[in-house]
């Protein structure tokens, strides 16, 4: 039997649902498979971060650090991880996972044609797409990273963040993170999109639960603004049966994220006035990407959230998938409680009374 | 416009309690007084029962009628004042809604619908009502058959009305066959069988359409609850049938152009834009009687069709204006001569109606959900042939004869010297009409001058002055006090008047609508360009390639105009307006019921109309 790989490219033959590359990379790595525009990249396995963990004696302390944060008041958890989230940082890493993490961002660099290709480092959890265990946004994200040994640095970075304060104190419905949360992350390595607009889209109306709808949200530049929620976005609500653009609520966007070549890092910068009040993606392309979710949707069989870029040329990249998770987990038990003929309805709304009523729905079994 | 009491109260209160202009409150234009001496007494607001009529919500009826009413015209409105009034309060007693009253304000119309309250008289109507509209429902495609042969035979009888000035001696034939009546008795029950096979044609009218559009009304609310924010384009789609008799008269012209082109005489179509050139070179051309035959069969009863709404005679009818008819055909016999296909891709729209009704129903959650939207889907496609078809028959093939009836007599009134114009007899009443029809044969009969003669020209002259003052007048779209809520469903369902669109009203203010208009988002898309406004039929032989039509509202008989346009704007329209059904068949952004588009926009003016979101937008003014 040989060992289970420390790199699997998004591209490469049985990335596609792989639990090692987590459930964000796994999903990611069918979207290429299917043919979806998904940018270049490769994901630190979550093979890898055992070894490393194993290799470097970390994994006890680990374990011992998830048992006692149970009963660990929040305030004093930092204090608790501090050790393993130090040495996590500073440990050596093995030989054999270093060397893979080196040649493979050197193939990245070739293949795009880019020296020190700028890349998201980003963490994918084995169970944090997982519906009712969301710990989505709770890991650390590195963008706009250049060079081996910046992409080296945050890839420690991510697996520390398993151990923050938000990921430990996490409690819900009787779980907590020592029962629910990964035992470990994938790491990954994937091309920047360099963003004119990006954001997030549903293929259902999340106010609501309405099927027949596609809701989408956009900033200007990269994404962070709407999934941290500090930018408010233009907002499309898209007829998914017709491709009819509902409504389009624009916002002013003062400013937006991106990278600052004075610092070297994405951060949020002010936005020109002519592009301030202007919507960061044309009906075109909100059609475009209406009709991608209709198709990622029919792919995967239910209700997704997709996180989407759309870069100067007006290239669409799709940056994260993974189930709707707050509708899915209800039913919808419809506005009809008893069967009537089609002329005692009509009967009876001219009667005053309205016979369509809001759907009803409740939790699933 | 806008009373200062309104947002006072409103600040007392602390809610929203605006109330549209009192209809007692309005000023009369100046150079329109007396405009009420053109309008029957019941038509008018007054002291006697300012209570009642003040406490009531009127709005604008600019669907029917966005102009000013001519006096004689007003027959229309008065007939479904009743007609559609009575078959909600008397006929099906629907148990919510009495009639739907009508009055009059510079001449423009407003209507206000009566509700019932009472939950006793409620009940009782609803037993009444469940039987009678049962009945109809369950009977519906023989009561079509029967419907459609009775119009038939109503319109068969109006062509057979005839007018002719009174002759010098009553014609032999009166006296040798003993009849005992003469030419005056003929002529007034002439004028009274004109006048009831009008009234008559409009009861039929609403026979059916009340309960189809109840049935479109019951799945509309169905998809709204289940798709929040399913647009009406979606489900009229779903609803509407491809081929109907409105389409009718421009598949005559496409099937008149490919014949020109079959026997070469497509040059002939395209070389005159003079109708009465055109037919003449065709007439001399080899293979042009054929054509012309073709040409005559198709205009029986296909051109008898409205370029408006049917309801007033200063709409041109095809069959008496060629130009817009043969406009169009030129349109297709040069798109013909491109090698394109001018067919209506018949197929292709019944697959996508399939198509789009299949994915929604998959989207129902449950079986009895699916079940009543079959249903529901069932009984629309069952009644909407009616409710599409009707239109045709009432509004374009009869009552544009009724028209062209009315104008013979005014030829009567002409040739005895009581008016100048045949169009001058518009501008009286039609029980006015029926006095100076009896003050005609008095001078006849007599040997007097009627006093007619002398009496109706300054009369007409000075109504034509106040209705040409009224009709810059811009109409606020409601008066009176907004009700809370609406339920009753005819508002709904002809003109789509709900809360919403009545807080919309109470929200805009004509004066300050400045370079940014919103309506409703009709049909999809983006464009820009030059306006042309077309207030009237002569306009639209001015509109350019390319530029964005401007307009009070549309008429199915303008589709020829839309395959030169980019955009459509309309003051006007309702859930199942013209102008949205066809931009959408041409794939044309627009957007209707902007309200006061044809008073802000000029001609030559560039804008921009956005028909997802229903804004429409003056980029640039054109210069004055």
């Amino acid at each position: 039997m040989t060992a289970d790989p420390f790199i699997l490219w998004l591209d490469q033959d049985g990335a596609p649902g792989n639990a090692l590359l987590g459930g964000k990379f796994a999903n990611l790595a069918e979207m290429m498979a299917a043919g979806f525009a998904v940018p270049a990249g490769f994901g630190v396995t979550t093979a890898a971060y055992r070894h490393f963990m194993s290799r470097t004696g970390l994994e006890t302390e680990a374990a011992r650090v998830r048992q006692a944060a149970k009963s660990t008041d929040l305030s004093k958890i930092k204090e608790l991880t501090a050790d393993l989230v130090k040495g996590i940082q500073s440990a050596a890493l093995p030989g054999d996972l270093e060397e893979a993490v080196r040649s493979n961002y050197a193939a990245l660099e070739e293949k795009t044609g880019r020296d020190g290709v700028p890349v998201a480092v980003r963490s994918s959890g084995e169970s944090e797409d997982l519906a009712g265990a969301s710990f989505a946004g709770q890991y650390d994200t590195y963008l706009w990273i250049s060079g081996t040994e910046a992409v080296l640095r945050d890839m420690r970075g991510c697996w520390a963040s398993m151990f923050g304060e938000a990921v430990l104190s996490y409690r819900h419905e009787g779980a907590d993170a020592a029962t629910v949360a990964d035992a470990a992350i994938c790491v990954g390595i994937q091309q920047m999109v360099e963003a004119r607009a990006a954001g997030v889209m549903f293929t259902l109306d999340p106010l609501n639960g309405d099927r027949s709808k596609i809701v989408m949200e956009g900033c200007w530049g990269l994404g962070e603004g709407v999934v941290k929620g500090d930018v408010t976005p233009d907002r499309f609500t898209i007829d998914k049966v017709t491709f009819e653009i509902i409504k389009k609520d624009a916002a002013a966007q003062p400013e937006e994220y991106r990278f600052d070549p004075a610092t070297g890092a994405v951060a949020l910068l002010p936005v020109e006035p002519e592009r301030r009040d202007a919507v960061c993606i044309t009906d075109a392309e909100a059609l475009e990407l209406a009709r991608l979710a209709k198709h990622i949707e029919e792919r995967r069989g239910g209700a997704q959230d997709i996180e989407w870029a759309v870069d100067e040329k007006g290239a669409i990249s799709v940056l994260q998938v993974r189930p709707e998770t707050v509708w899915s987990q209800r039913q919808n038990k419809g506005q009809m409680s008893k069967a009537k003929s089609p002329i005692d309805h009509v009967l009876q709304r001219l009667s005053g009374v309205r016979v369509a009523t809001t759907p009803s729905w409740e939790d699933k079994p | 416009m806008t009373e200062k009491s309104g947002s006072d109260a409103m600040q007392q209160t602390g809610e929203a309690n605006e109330r549209f202009p009192s209809p007692f409150k309005l000023p009369t234009p100046e150079g329109a007084e007396g405009w009420e001496e053109l309008y029957p007494y019941y038509y008018l607001f007054s002291a006697e029962r300012q209570e009642m009529e003040d406490g009531k919500f009127w709005f604008f009826d600019g669907m029917h009628n966005p102009e000013p009413l001519y006096p004689f015209d007003t027959i229309m409105t008065e007939n479904w004042w009743v007609a559609a009034s009575q078959m909600a309060s008397r006929v099906w007693p629907i148990p919510v809604a009495m009639g739907i009253d009508h009055r009059l304000v510079n001449g423009y119309i407003y209507i206000s619908p009566n509700g019932v309250t009472d939950p006793e008289k409620i009940a009782e109507r609803n037993e009444h009502f469940t039987r009678r509209a049962g009945h109809y429902f369950e009977n519906w495609d023989e009561i079509y058959v029967n419907w459609e042969e009775k119009a038939r035979d109503c319109i068969a009888r109006l062509k057979e009305i005839e007018f002719h000035p009174l002759p010098e001696l009553d014609p032999e034939e009166n006296v040798f066959s003993h009849r005992g009546v003469y030419s005056s008795h003929d002529l007034l029950s002439t004028y009274n069988r004109l006048i009831e096979n009008m009234l008559e044609m409009g009861s039929y009218h609403f026979e059916m359409l009340n309960l189809g559009y109840g049935a479109y009304l019951t799945f509309r609310e169905f998809c709204q609850q289940a798709f929040p924010g399913v647009t009406d384009r979606t489900l009229t789609q779903m609803v509407c049938g491809v081929d109907n008799m409105l389409m009718r008269p421009d598949d005559e012209l496409r099937k008149l152009a490919e014949l020109a082109v079959e026997l070469k005489l497509a040059d002939i179509v395209t070389g005159h834009d003079d109708p009465d050139a055109m037919l003449a070179a065709m007439a001399k051309a080899e293979g042009g009687s054929k054509w012309l035959d073709a040409f005559e069969a198709a205009k029986e009863p296909w051109f008898h069709f409205s370029t408006g709404v049917g309801y007033t005679h200063s709409d041109p009818v095809w069959i008496d204006d060629l130009r817009l008819p043969l406009m169009a055909m030129r349109g297709y016999v040069e798109a013909l001569g491109r090698g394109e296909d001018i067919s209506r891709p018949l197929e292709s729209l019944l697959e996508k109606r399939r198509q789009v009704t299949e994915e929604y129903r998959g989207l129902l959650p449950t079986d009895q959900d699916r079940e009543a939207f079959d249903g529901l889907l069932a009984l629309n496609w069952k009644v909407f042939p009616f409710v599409e078809d009707h239109n045709f028959f009432v509004e374009h093939w009869h009552h544009t004869t009724f028209w062209s009836k009315v104008r013979e007599l005014a030829d009567v009134f002409v040739a005895h010297n009581f008016i100048d114009d045949r169009e001058d007899l518009f501008y009286l009443h039609r029980h006015e009409v029926y006095d100076a029809l009896y003050d005609l044969i008095i001078g006849w009969a007599t040997g007097s001058q009627s006093r007619g003669e002398i009496y109706w020209r300054p009369i007409v002259k000075r109504r034509r002055q106040i209705r040409d003052v009224l009709a810059k007048w811009v109409p606020p779209p409601a008066l009176g006090t907004p009700p809370s809520i609406i339920t009753e469903p005819l508002t709904i369902m002809l003109w789509g008047i709900t809360a919403e669109t009545v807080e919309e009203w109470l929200g805009v203010d004509p004066d300050a609508a400045g370079d940014a208009l919103r309506g409703v988002p009709a049909a999809g898309g983006k464009a820009s360009g030059r306006a042309r406004i077309v207030t009237n039929y002569e306009d639209l032989f001015e509109v350019e390639d390319g530029e964005i039509l401007v307009c009070r509202i549309t008429a199915p008989s303008w589709a020829p105009v839309f395959s030169r346009i980019a955009a459509a704007v309309s003051d006007v329209g309702g859930m199942m307006a013209h102008t949205a059904i066809i931009s959408r068949e041409y794939g044309l952004p627009a957007v209707v019921g902007v309200g006061f588009a044809t008073a802000t926009i000029k001609t030559g003016d560039v804008i921009e109309v956005d028909g997802n979101e229903g804004m429409v937008r003056v980029v640039e003014r054109a210069a004055a």
